[in-house]
């Protein structure tokens, strides 16, 4: 067993599951200042997402979520990237989302699939 | 090395995974790698440079290799996505996150494509006018790419008719 000062500072989880008949490789990394998600089906990251808590006078929080490489035109991506930074957000985690997505299809069912295995397997 | 099952799960602290401790005068190393060959296979290390420590994570997946260089912090900090692009085979660079004015990484992200043949998404949080440093990770890294056997061919030009 290695002392704690020379552990690997990101910690992170990998798993595979079978979502709608494909293969998804779904990794989630936790860096100091930011929380990434990838989701693989196509052997690549696919379309990549921003999404993070606005700061507010306002009680009920905001989120900015947006589209920084990839498929910009498919709104289901949005939604996914967007439930997953709420619930980083209502969990007390600040940090912000990097989510990628390379998915065969972008149907709610295997959006909804991919959203409740990461929020299952957490490390926020 | 028995592979993981579909539906299993691989945490970084469980006993399952592989780890060896590399040690020697000039550098200090810590090596996790989780082969998986139809999913992500993910190598961690670290490395004292120049009285600093990099963190190196590398994230193959089967079209396209994330790497992170963390410098002293575990933050994300800047990142590029990298390529050869069509039609004549020469490398382009994207900022996909921060890398407005410091543009630390960009170049790192450039050559590793060039050197390795690689589809690069690049997370790089090395301060910026470091450049021994951006030199140090990048060899570090690249070694590394070339040791795990992750480099491939750079793509060739179709004959011109």
């Amino acid at each position: 067993m290695e002392a704690p000062s020379t552990r690997f500072p990101v910690s992170h989880k990998k798993l595979s599951l079978n979502i709608k008949g494909n293969e998804t490789t779904l990794v989630i990394c936790g860096y100091d200042d930011h929380i990434l998600v990838m989701v693989s089906q196509i052997g690549s990251m696919g379309t990549i997402l921003h999404a993070r808590k606005e700061e507010g006078i306002s009680l009920l929080p905001t989120f900015n979520v947006s589209v920084i490489f990839g498929k910009r035109d498919e709104p289901m991506l949005v939604a996914c990237a967007r439930q997953l930074i709420e619930q980083i957000s209502s969990s007390g985690s600040t940090r912000p989302l990097v989510l990628s997505l390379g998915l065969k299809d972008h149907s709610a069912e295997t959006l909804r699939g991919i959203v409740a295995s990461v929020i299952e397997n957490r490390i926020w | 090395m028995v592979l993981e099952k579909i539906n299993d799960l691989a945490i970084e602290d469980k006993e399952s995974i592989m780890s060896t401790e590399i040690g020697s005068s000039s550098s200090n190393q810590r090596l996790s790698i989780e082969p998986d060959e139809d999913g992500a296979e993910i190598t961690c290390f670290s490395e004292e440079v120049r009285d600093v420590t990099l963190h190196f994570q590398i994230i193959r997946l089967q079209k396209q290799i994330y790497a992170w260089i963390g410098c002293n912090s575990a933050k994300i900090g800047h990142i590029y996505a990298a390529a050869f692009t069509r039609p004549s085979n020469s490398v382009s660079i994207t900022s996909i996150l921060g890398g407005s004015s410091d543009n630390t990484g960009s170049s790192i992200a450039r050559r590793l494509v060039m050197k390795t043949g690689l589809n690069i998404v690049l997370a790089c949080n090395i301060p910026k006018n470091s450049p021994m440093l951006e030199a140090d990770a990048e060899l570090i890294l690249v070694k590394k790419l070339i040791s795990l056997g992750y480099t491939r061919a750079k793509p060739q030009l179709p004959p011109t008719p």
